[in-house]
């Protein structure tokens, strides 16, 4: 059995330290790229969203590396993403190929959905239930300390002193925690990682911007779909901060361990803008945009893939949210044929706002300390 | 006091019953008048321009009732059926309207969640008819008169009278299928050409929800099930000579379930079927065009082969 899983971020990291607790034979999927966008539009319903034709361009190329089991993830509604693996499914049968399927259900289906959904690929025989429970949640602790690293990278890359250092520490703080087994060794590797941070050399006076990164999860996540944009907005020296991570949505119970506030105090938040859940991220959207403008963020960069239905309730109710708490946001929307080019003059745009923006506060600030 | 109601998205299923409850209560119920080509183009400049067509239709019937009314009212659509949800977009409508225009009067957005048996969010409706200036006893029973009609709604299809000749099933949703301007009066043309347009509102739900079972992985929106479960039933019984899957632009549910509709029949070997895609840019001759056509191979195929196709072998034209 050689299983495969789509990309998105840290997942490639956590399918390793799977693969090496239940001795599982995975196959690396390949880098999203031009090529499989191609490949998975030509494939794909057209009104489709963005992740199902990525995905299903990056099924074929790993069907073809001599994949047998696709794993995916499924869900309730009413976000598309839970009918994702049944028309993949379906389109890749038509197209001749032989493979199975499983598309792992989260236990906010049903905990039994879940349970049954992770022994398609787990039997009973080989893994008992209180280790399959202990690994997972030793996977769990892991999956945090990963996300937990990136957001401080993400705060950090804006203001370091060489470039190229926050992304070197990174890699190696990654290196060092993917090695770690045992709940202990992860938190040994985790002061480890961290302590690897602290020797950066960082210039903390430098004026910069603060820039919250909101969205749909797999568009904030990978970097060929939103241009790079953790690292593009690192060389322009902002520091960013991210409401969407792996670790925040397979945390049991809504505690966002990675963003920090929970998803009653998210849903509190979003409160006059959007009163109800609209299915995937579309309420954390709106809700972290409000806690990012509350707390005197400069900018905020909201990606979505075109079409998606959470993500555009989110953006006509972004306009509202900007207009009544005055921070600027950008709603980039990301579909298969979005230019370089034009997202970068458009961020470029915002990040001048938000400068002119910022240097008229100070100067206000400054005048009416200099009067008094 | 007047309140709005717009005709569109789901006052197609609803509508009744949301006036009835408003007239019950003694308010002056004030629903928009049919879509025009004007509604749309402003609903389209105001609204998100990603957006499916109806929410931008619904925005331009807000905007028609903008200066018309001291409060609309926009129910918020949970779910329709039990174990099911609605798509995003009825979740966030009353959000979506709010924001559309800052001088807009007061949205009333009580829940309608069919699938919670607790009936919780009755007691939002309560609140909305005891703010509306209904008395404690004239509210409790406009409320119990709403979720009696909604409830007979859930399980009842409307009746359709027996007709002659050929038949086509129209699946869509109400809201596209049954406003003129929207759809291009898709309707008309189809009894014009001489063939009666079925539509999903004259399906039993058990017996669609039966068809619907049939699938590999159950569909969790509440009308899209019901929809497919539609098709399934036309298709395997014969009972329609082709299907019209009439969606929308940027349409969510529909552009998956549109791909898996057009994969189950094709494995199962269907009557033929027909994909139309509606948006504000829809131009009539096009649409003519291709619902000729496909009445007139329905029609030639009739004659040939008696109406019955080999299994596979349908032509199942898209596009």
């Amino acid at each position: 059995m050689k299983i495969a899983v789509p990309r998105m971020g840290n997942l490639s990291l956590i399918i390793r330290d799977l693969a090496r607790r239940f001795d599982l034979e995975t196959l690396e999927t390949p880098p999203f790229s031009e090529q499989n966008m191609e490949i998975g539009s030509a494939l794909a319903p057209e009104f489709a969203c963005l992740p199902l034709k990525a995905v299903l361009g990056s099924f074929v190329q790993v069907l073809e590396m001599g994949a047998d089991t696709l794993v995916t993830g499924g869900g309730h509604g009413p976000c598309r993403f839970g009918y994702y693996g049944e028309i993949q499914k379906r389109i890749l049968e038509r197209e001749g190929r032989r493979f199975r399927m499983v598309v792992l259900e989260p236990p906010s289906v049903s905990i039994k959905a879940f349970h049954d959904s992770i022994r398609t690929l787990l039997p009973r025989q080989r893994v008992s239930l209180p280790a399959l429970l202990k690994e997972l949640s030793q996977t769990l602790s892991k999956v945090v300390v990963f996300d937990k690293l990136e957001k401080r990278a993400l705060a950090l890359r804006g203001l370091e002193a060489e470039p190229g250092a926050v992304d070197a520490a990174l890699e190696e703080a990654q290196a060092i925690v993917a090695r770690a087994y045992t709940r202990k060794e992860i938190e040994e590797a985790r002061l480890e990682a961290e302590a690897r941070f602290m020797q950066l050399p960082i210039e903390s006076g430098r004026p910069h911007l603060k820039v919250g990164l909101v969205g749909e999860i797999f568009v904030v996540l990978e970097p060929f779909f939103n241009f790079d944009i953790d690292r593009w907005l690192g060389r322009r020296g902002a520091v960013v901060e991210r409401s969407v991570n792996i670790a925040d949505t397979v945390f049991p119970m809504g505690r966002n361990p990675v963003f920090g506030y929970t998803e009653h105090a998210v849903a509190r938040a979003a409160d006059p803008y959007l009163t109800h859940e609209v299915g995937g991220d579309g309420l954390l959207t709106v809700g972290a945009s409000v806690i990012f403008a509350r707390r005197g963020f400069d900018a905020i960069v909201h990606f979505l893939p075109f079409t998606c239905m959470p993500e555009v309730i989110a953006k006509g109710v972004l306009s509202r949210v900007s207009s009544e708490l005055g921070i600027p946001i950008l709603s980039l929307s990301i579909d298969e044929q979005t230019g370089r080019a034009g997202v970068e003059t458009r961020l470029e745009a915002l990040l001048d706002l938000a400068w002119s923006n910022k240097s008229k506060r100070d100067f206000a600030a400054d005048y009416a300390s200099a009067g008094a | 006091m007047r309140v709005g109601i717009p005709r569109a998205m789901l006052f197609h299923h609803y509508g009744e019953y949301w006036r009835h409850f408003l007239e019950n209560l003694g308010v002056e119920a004030v629903v928009s008048e049919a879509t025009t080509g004007d509604m749309i183009t402003a609903g389209a400049v105001h609204a998100d321009n990603e957006t499916c067509l109806p929410v931008k239709v619904f925005s331009g019937h807000m905007l028609w009732l903008k200066e018309r009314v001291d409060a609309v009212l926009v129910p918020r659509v949970i779910s329709e059926q039990y174990g099911t949800v609605a798509c995003p977009k009825f979740m966030g409508l009353p959000d979506l309207t709010r924001s559309l225009d800052p001088d807009l009067p007061p949205v009333l957005s009580p829940s309608i969640h069919l699938g919670d048996r607790r009936y919780l969010w009755a007691r939002e409706w309560y609140s909305v008819s005891r703010a509306l200036g209904g008395t404690r006893l004239g509210s409790a029973s406009a409320v119990a008169e709403l979720l009696y009609g909604l409830e007979k709604h859930r399980v009842q299809a409307i009746t359709q009278p027996q007709a002659d000749g050929m038949k086509i099933g129209v699946a869509g949703h109400l809201y596209n299928v049954h406003d003129h301007r929207a759809s291009l009066g898709l309707l008309d043309r189809v009894r014009g050409m001489g063939a009666t347009p079925i539509t999903v509102d004259q399906v039993l739900p058990s017996r669609a929800r039966m068809h619907a079972a049939t699938l590999s992985r159950k569909i969790f929106w509440g009308y899209e099930s019901r929809l497919a479960g539609a098709v399934l039933y036309w298709s395997r019984t014969r009972s329609v000579s082709g299907i019209l899957f009439v969606t929308s632009f940027a349409c969510g549910p529909g552009s998956l379930v549109g791909a898996l509709l057009e994969d189950q029949l094709g494995r199962e070997g269907s009557v033929p079927l027909m994909t139309i895609t509606l948006d504000e840019h829809s131009a009539e001759a096009g649409l003519v065009t291709r619902l000729e056509a496909f009445i007139d191979m329905l029609k030639r195929s009739k004659r040939t082969a008696g109406g019955q196709f080999a299994p596979g072998g349908a032509p199942g034209g898209t596009g």
